[in-house]
């Protein structure tokens, strides 16, 4: 008996299961027309996003302008206060760099042994080792100062008036770095007394040198300078300060020279001493 | 053609299609998106960059009075002119206090100095301008003087500069003894010559800059037509 095939002529020889009469074609246009819907929507998405933030850069626009605006009207507030800021610093600065003389000379007739009298006493404040002028000290400091770029003072421009202050820098007269240095001469009783007149020195606040120039004891009476009669030797010695702080250092420092200068009470026994040693 | 024939040309037509959609639609809006974001972006920072600069110039306009006050104030230790006549009255009162005698004042350094008051200093800010003083009295009240001149321009505990006169600037000092005039002994007394230097603005700023005390230059206030800066009062407290 023969075997006789019941399936139809079309549908056999392994076509798929589902592909029909087109041969699968109609599920690829399906999933075509699903990618082309996914496609539409992010479009949509898309063009939405496009629209709202367009909307919403007009919105910052606007703002912007009007705060530009209100930032523009007070602008020479804002001018004013960079001058301000740029004078406070620069006072500041100068503050900052002077010298404590009356500290200085608080000191001084502090440690000043009584068995010494002064006939002078010269002080300057140099750029070097301390001999030059003050005259020079001037143009030196200035130079120093303006090379200096921790010190220096930037002012930028401001409003119509302040711009006319462009960029300087301030100098000072006792730019940062300078040594200050005293010069005294003087008479003694003894050689001790101008041995232990240079040991008492070392011990003045901020020191950092004290150097014996000369100290001279002559046969006979000599005179000590201004009508006295030195009958022991007649001393010249210099004494060396430490150099000026920066102006870094100086506003990292929480105590200020001047109050700790106006801190000290200087006894009233010690600077009679000096006095006298003038006399 | 076969049914696999059709198919793949099918698939490959939809393809094309989808390519093709994707780049001419969906790409270049997503892309224009992404600007518009990238625009949205950069106008927030400027917004945001407005608004402090706004907030900043509010807080200046807020601390404008004290900001105003302060400057005057440094006026006095760093005015716009010369100002000996009242340099000349602060040392005055100043070593009266200290019953030191003030014995003279040179302009210019000194001995050997130019004739010129004022020695400008290239690239200074403020103008230097040096003075030689005399003084006369004793060592005690001539340390106390010194104290007194730092005193003008003080930085005080707080951090600030607290002004009361001239900023002074000691550059050297020389003390010698007076001999007395009848015996020629020494009489207790010293001479003090000091070496100094005052400060002066530049001639191009004023002590304000211009501004008055309710407003600035170029601020849009109903007072905005008065330009001129204050002038610096001649005497101020100079020993208080």
């Amino acid at each position: 008996m023969r075997a006789f095939n019941l399936i139809p002529a079309d549908e056999r020889s392994g076509a798929s299961i589902g592909a029909g009469k087109s041969g699968g074609s109609a599920f690829v246009v399906l999933g075509l027309l699903g990618v082309l819907a996914i496609f539409a929507l992010l479009y949509g998405q898309a063009s939405r996003q496009i629209s709202s933030q367009t909307a919403k850069i007009a919105t910052l626009n606007t703002q912007a302008q009007a705060a530009q605006a209100q930032a523009a009207k007070l602008a020479p507030y804002v001018s004013f206060k960079t001058l301000h800021e740029q004078r406070v610093q620069a006072v500041d600065q100068l503050v900052d760099s002077r010298f404590d003389w009356a500290h200085a000379f608080h000191e001084l007739g502090r440690v000043l042994p009584l068995e010494v009298a002064l006939t002078s006493l010269s002080g300057t404040i140099g750029s070097g080792s301390g001999s030059t002028s003050a005259g020079a000290d001037t143009a030196a400091g200035a130079s120093k100062a303006a090379s200096a770029a921790t010190g220096a003072t930037t002012v930028a421009a401001g409003s119509s008036s302040a711009a006319t202050a462009s960029s300087t820098s301030v100098a000072s007269a006792t730019p940062p770095g300078s040594v200050p240095t005293f010069t005294l001469s003087g008479c003694a009783t003894s050689q001790a007394a101008v041995a232990l007149t240079l040991e008492r020195l070392r011990l003045i606040d901020g020191v950092s040198a004290v150097t014996l120039q000369s100290s001279t004891k002559t046969p006979g009476a000599s005179s000590g300078g201004s009508g006295g009669v030195c009958k022991g030797p007649v001393f010249a010695m210099q004494i060396t300060f430490d150099p000026l702080p920066t102006a870094s250092a100086t506003s990292s420092s929480s105590t200020p020279s001047t109050e700790s200068a106006s801190a000290v009470t200087p006894t009233t026994g010690s600077p009679t001493t000096a006095a006298g040693g003038a006399r | 053609m076969t049914g696999r024939d059709r198919i793949v040309i099918v698939v490959l037509a939809a393809l094309a299609v989808v390519a093709a959609a994707w780049l001419l639609m969906l790409a270049p809006e997503r892309e224009k998106a992404s600007k518009v974001g990238a625009e949205v972006s950069t106008a927030q920072a400027q917004l945001t960059t407005a608004e402090s600069e706004v907030n900043a110039a509010r807080s200046a306009e807020a601390g404008y009075p004290a900001a105003y006050t302060s400057l005057v104030s440094l006026g006095k230790a760093v005015p716009t002119g010369q100002e000996v006549p009242s340099l000349i009255l602060q040392l005055e009162q100043a070593s009266n206090r200290k019953q030191v005698e003030f014995s003279s004042i040179t302009s210019g350094g000194g001995t050997g100095s130019s004739s010129s008051a004022v020695a400008a200093v290239a690239a200074a800010g403020f103008t230097q301008m040096p003075f030689t003083f005399v003084f006369s009295g004793g060592f005690f009240d001539l340390y106390k003087l010194f104290q007194q001149v730092n005193r003008f321009t003080l930085r005080t505990s707080s951090g600030s500069v607290e002004v009361s006169g001239r900023l002074l600037t000691i550059q050297g000092v020389q003390l010698t003894p007076e001999a007395s005039s009848s015996s020629g002994t020494p009489s207790g007394q010293l001479t003090g010559t000091i070496t100094a230097t005052a400060y002066v603005l530049p001639a191009s700023q004023g002590v304000t800059g211009g501004a008055t005390a309710t407003s600035p230059t170029g601020a849009q206030t109903t007072s905005s037509s008065a330009s001129s800066s204050p002038a610096t009062p001649a005497v101020i407290g100079a020993a208080r």
